[in-house]
């Protein structure tokens, strides 16, 4: 921060014939201001990752230095191995139900709170508050209070005015209710943060375009179909990717609600990748086969996210 | 004017930030493992967080008065909430691992790995039970010191079953018959653990005569016909699940929750202190009647990091508590929870007289001497993944029996393989 | 669509902005609820927590639970606290300048293998953090990183996504400014802190803001890298608590009350840029 006072003859010579020759001077503050992040993400990503690619070809157990070379050994157990591949079933499907339904409670939820005038502020904050919380502190309100499997759980309360017995709502497979606990916390989570965006999107619709509609006597949802949603086409796209990615990367409220203390979590009735990944490689120690389940799973999710933006046409906006 | 504003935000950004280094630097040394006054050497030593209130009071007690005898050295514990075992696991690869751990069920992973120093001049192998001894000995070398043995069996509560009109089972028919009658409204029948699994599994693969591994090879996948009685217990709905404690802490029994528990000796305190006489112990009941009943007996290892840089001065202090000062060990043994201490000095005076002499901790103990089960030092976390995982698609019904455990055993045996390599 | 709904008709129009306000006021009691749940429990008794009828308020307020929750001996909250602070205070404004320098200069100075620099930039976000938590667990641990604040802050301060957004930024930037401040006998890193910086407060406080949010809410990281309770964050010990198996249900409530309130009052008075954060980041992905 001192190098401020720096050569002042020297820029405004660089300023009188600019991009002719390499400006030394823009070279060393291009190097000082970048170096922090070159270096960084070049040790936790690009070295992190190279290491990490050596320790998959290893039998690496208890140790993060190379053990005996394993050829592609662990990427062979780990696509026979039915855990590994029930893991990505789990994330898969997990994503399939909590993407949509995230999706359209936060654009109703925009819709609604763009109409109103009076107390848009308030409606606002109350469903953004909730992505102030974390996901242990939710999972813990989830687990210990809402869906508990004691007759004093608030589902199981509310459930008691129906006339239902209590049920535990966690272990419970058949049907898996654990799915519920799991879909309303995340959509708790998260339905405010996409609002938001999705207020701006509709902050960003040119007043005249519904004026012309209410001309030709559109309805509601006529003028929702044939607008809103068209002009929303960027914001959607860029809402459904965000929630992708979050979705593929669940590892907390999953983790915390399933686990129980000494056990961990090995019996729970369903673990995304990054669960299974993490008894692999912190639990058993096993950092060869934790690293090759690191690069299966990433090859997923880029394949994913490449086939999404296909789909959607991700991409061409830019 | 903008310019003024935004020179004030700017000015707020970088103070908060060089406030931000400021804090980083006063932090100091982050792991709190300062050197205690005056001591030469710090020895860091990790428990598993012991349910029981004041145990971990007592233990920082036993760490002072090693000090006192030896001012040289001070001892730091720390004490591991959680997933002992997963969080143990990770200090032992950095350099502020503990110099000296407990663990549960012993691994000869951690052997293999180079992870322990052995300790055979420490200890007196007379002075414990043979198997205590062979169960963390490889290569003719012993490698820990059994701490205490664990009971754990099945709790229950006499008046409940009494008023239901039904006896202690004795097979696992008449346990699923029981847990099924016992459950009502407000109470459940039985309760092995919130995943619906917990040792289950183990307890049922024991209950029908097979073990998890013989010889080198995996042989549960011959028990999955005494294993699928889970799946009954599942379908009957008489298992307690979701309860906000797990089967190793006495909380569902003694709140009314449920009306039998498998848990560990270690609770009988607490339990006792709640209801009273009003409940009793029994091994989980043979699979078949003339079949053998199961009391797991578990317990905890004092183990020395070989990597640890005053590998001696460990050796001395486990030496000098766990081996020599039998009042301590009486002392953690049964003043919180029930624990059998494990050399057998010690555990003859708790036997004869002691704490453990009458009532149901007399019962407990027969239990053990009776039918108590161990894991093999073979077996490891990923084969408990592996079997565990088979257990609850059993338990659920994801598959038959047979073929869920037929591929746990594959993947177990590969990771044997691996072990004995 | 406000006007054009009212306009549209009188009976329908009210109609439908009193279905409006109904549906908005039963999601956010909703939404409100699981506070007020967290609140209320953490002041009952373990009693009035498991009890199956319905009570509003706890018979008598107490703040016991919060008290015997500091004096835990088994699990520390009050250093956990102290770690998730000290690592949010650090984390937020350090890892938003290192993005603003790098995207500044990415944006602005005239350099030749400025996209070769941007690409090997751009390439690292294709992969999610989260996911390559065992490639950093191995770096950092082969660093000595483990059970170490600064293990845990260390790989957050290096956020391509926030490098790009401020590149985008400060192509925006209207050059004329920068111009006078060469005049002025600025050199480049003098333009960038004189002018560029102090120019991007609010996208700062923005970008910062989330930072903040994300650090100290972060789970999986600190849970792999600071296995030693020392080490344990808030988010940590708060985990360890609820997986612990305590029978203290109110202690536990407030554990979460304790981890939550700090940055729901940040949040609330912080709105503005929170929401200017989101919308950025969010729509520039």
């Amino acid at each position: 921060m001192t190098s401020t006072a720096a050569p002042a003859t020297a820029a405004k010579a660089v300023a009188r014939h600019p991009r002719r020759r390499v400006d030394r001077h823009a070279v060393g503050a291009f190097i000082l201001l970048t170096a922090p992040t070159v270096i960084g993400l070049g040790l936790f990503k690009y070295v992190a990752i190279g290491w990490s690619l050596l320790l998959s070809l290893n039998d690496a157990r208890g140790t993060l230095e190379l053990g005996s070379w394993a050829g592609l050994d662990n990427y062979a157990f780990l696509l026979s191995d039915d855990g590994f591949r029930s893991s990505l079933g789990t994330v898969v499907a997990f994503t399939a139900f909590i993407v949509p339904v995230t999706f359209v409670a936060s654009l109703a939820l925009a819709v609604l709170v763009n109409r109103v005038r009076r107390g848009r502020a308030f409606f606002r904050t109350a469903f953004l508050i909730p992505a102030a919380v974390s996901y242990v502190a939710a999972s813990l309100v989830w687990k210990m209070s809402l869906f508990n499997g004691l007759p004093s759980g608030i589902a199981n309360t509310l459930g008691d005015l129906f006339g239902m017995s209590p049920v535990p709502w966690i272990g419970t497979e058949q049907p898996p209710l654990y799915w519920i606990v799991l879909v309303t916390l995340r959509l708790w989570l998260q339905v405010g943060l996409y609002m938001i965006l999705f207020l701006a999107g509709l902050q960003a619709i040119p007043q005249e375009l519904y004026e012309a509609a209410a001309i030709d006597g559109a309805g509601a949802w006529q003028t929702f179909r044939r607008i809103t949603l068209p002009q929303l086409r960027n914001t959607s796209v860029a809402v459904m990717l965000l929630m992708l990615i979050a979705a593929f990367q669940a590892f907390d409220e999953f983790y915390n609600i399933f686990s129980s203390g000494l056990g961990g979590s090995s019996t729970a009735p369903v673990q995304p990748p990054l669960v299974y990944l993490y008894g692999i490689a912190i639990k058993d120690q096993n950092y060869g086969l934790a690293s090759a389940g690191a690069f299966l799973l990433t090859v997923v999710i880029v394949l994913v996210t490449l086939l999404q933006g296909r789909l959607v046409g991700f991409g061409r906006k830019d | 004017m903008k310019d003024g504003l935004t020179r004030r935000g700017f000015l707020g950004a970088s103070l908060l930030f060089a406030g931000g280094s400021l804090v980083a630097c006063n932090a100091g040394d982050p792991t709190g493992k300062a050197t205690a006054n005056g001591a030469k050497i710090t020895l860091n030593q990790y428990y598993h967080a012991y349910g029981e209130k004041g145990v971990q009071q007592a233990v920082q007690r036993y760490a002072a008065e090693y000090t006192k005898a030896n001012p040289d050295v001070a001892v730091n514990i720390t004490w591991v909430g959680g997933e002992y075992e997963t969080r143990l696991n990770a200090a032992l690869l950095t350099p502020q691992a503990p110099d000296i751990f407990e663990i549960g069920d012993f691994r000869y992973q951690m052997i293999k790995n180079g992870q322990l120093a052995p300790l055979d001049d420490i200890i007196n192998p007379a002075e414990y039970v043979k198997a205590n001894v062979d169960n963390v000995t490889a290569d003719g070398k012993v490698y820990g010191v059994k701490m205490m043995d664990d009971i754990m069996m099945l709790y229950y509560r006499k008046s409940v079953l009494e008023a239901a009109g039904v006896t202690p089972p004795t097979t696992f028919d008449e346990l699923a018959a029981a847990a099924k009658k016992l459950t009502t409204d407000k109470m459940k029948g039985l309760f092995v653990g919130n995943d619906g699994v917990g040792d289950a599994g183990y307890l049922l693969l024991w209950s029908g005569g097979s073990d998890v591994i013989k010889d080198g090879k995996a042989t549960f996948q011959e028990g999955a016909e005494a294993i699928s009685g889970l799946r009954r217990l599942h379908q009957d709905g008489s298992l307690l699940l979701g309860f906000p404690t797990d089967w190793y802490d006495p909380g569902a029994i003694v709140q009314n929750a449920v009306a039998m528990q498998w848990c560990g000796l270690w609770a009988m305190p607490d339990i006792q202190k709640a209801l009273g006489d009003d409940f009793g112990v029994i091994p989980w009941p043979a699979f078949t009647s003339g079949g053998t009943s199961v009391g797991r007996l578990g317990g905890w290892y004092e183990l020395v990091n070989a990597k640890s840089q005053h590998v001696d001065e460990a050796k001395k202090y486990v030496q000098w508590l766990w081996a020599k000062q039998d009042e301590l060990q009486q002392d953690f043994c049964l003043n919180y929870g029930f624990h059998v201490p494990a050399r057998t000095p010690v555990a003859e005076k708790a036997l004869q007289g002691g704490k453990l002499a009458s009532g149901p901790a007399k019962e407990a103990v027969a239990i053990s001497q009776q039918s108590g089960r161990s894991f093999p030092a073979l077996w490891n976390t990923a084969m408990g993944t592996a079997f565990g995982q088979a257990v609850a698609g059993v338990a659920k019904g994801e598959g038959d029996a047979a073929g869920l455990l037929g591929d746990a055993a594959a993947k177990v045996q590969a990771e044997l393989d691996k072990q004995l390599a | 669509m406000t006007a054009t709904s009212a306009r549209a008709g009188g009976a329908r129009g009210v109609a439908g902005t009193i279905a409006t306000y109904l549906v908005l006021g039963v999601a956010s009691v909703l939404f409100l609820l699981p506070f007020y749940i967290m609140l209320r429990n953490s002041m009952m008794t373990q009693m009035e927590v498991s009890s199956p009828d319905w009570q509003w308020l706890p018979a008598i307020f107490s703040l016991d639970n919060y008290l015997e929750l500091f004096s835990d001996p088994s699990v520390p909250m009050a250093s956990a606290l102290g770690n998730s602070l000290l690592i949010a205070v650090v984390t937020a404004p350090v890892s938003t300048i290192f993005a603003s320098m790098a995207g500044y200069a990415l944006a602005r100075l005239p350099v030749p293998g400025r996209g070769a620099v941007l690409t090997y930039v751009v390439v690292t976000m294709m992969i999610p953090g989260s996911v390559t938590f065992v490639p950093t667990f191995v770096v950092v641990g082969a660093m000595g990183g483990v059970n170490t604040t600064w293990g845990i802050i260390a790989p957050g301060l290096f956020n391509a996504f926030a490098v790009l957004l401020f590149r985008n930024f400060y192509l925006r930037f209207p050059a004329e400014i920068e111009e006078a401040g060469r005049i002025d006998g600025l050199g480049y890193l003098g333009v960038y802190l004189r002018i560029a910086l102090p120019n991007s407060v609010s996208m700062l406080a923005s970008l910062g803001a989330l930072s903040f949010i994300d650090a100290w809410n972060a789970f999986l990281w600190p849970l792999v890298i600071g296995q030693d309770p020392a080490s344990w964050t808030a988010q940590i010990a708060l985990s360890t608590l609820l997986t612990a198996q305590s029978v203290n249900l109110p202690g536990l409530f407030a554990g979460a009350v304790v981890t939550v309130v700090p940055l729901a009052v940040m949040f609330l008075v912080a709105q503005r840029y929170i929401v200017q954060g989101l919308t950025t980041s969010g729509l520039k992905g």
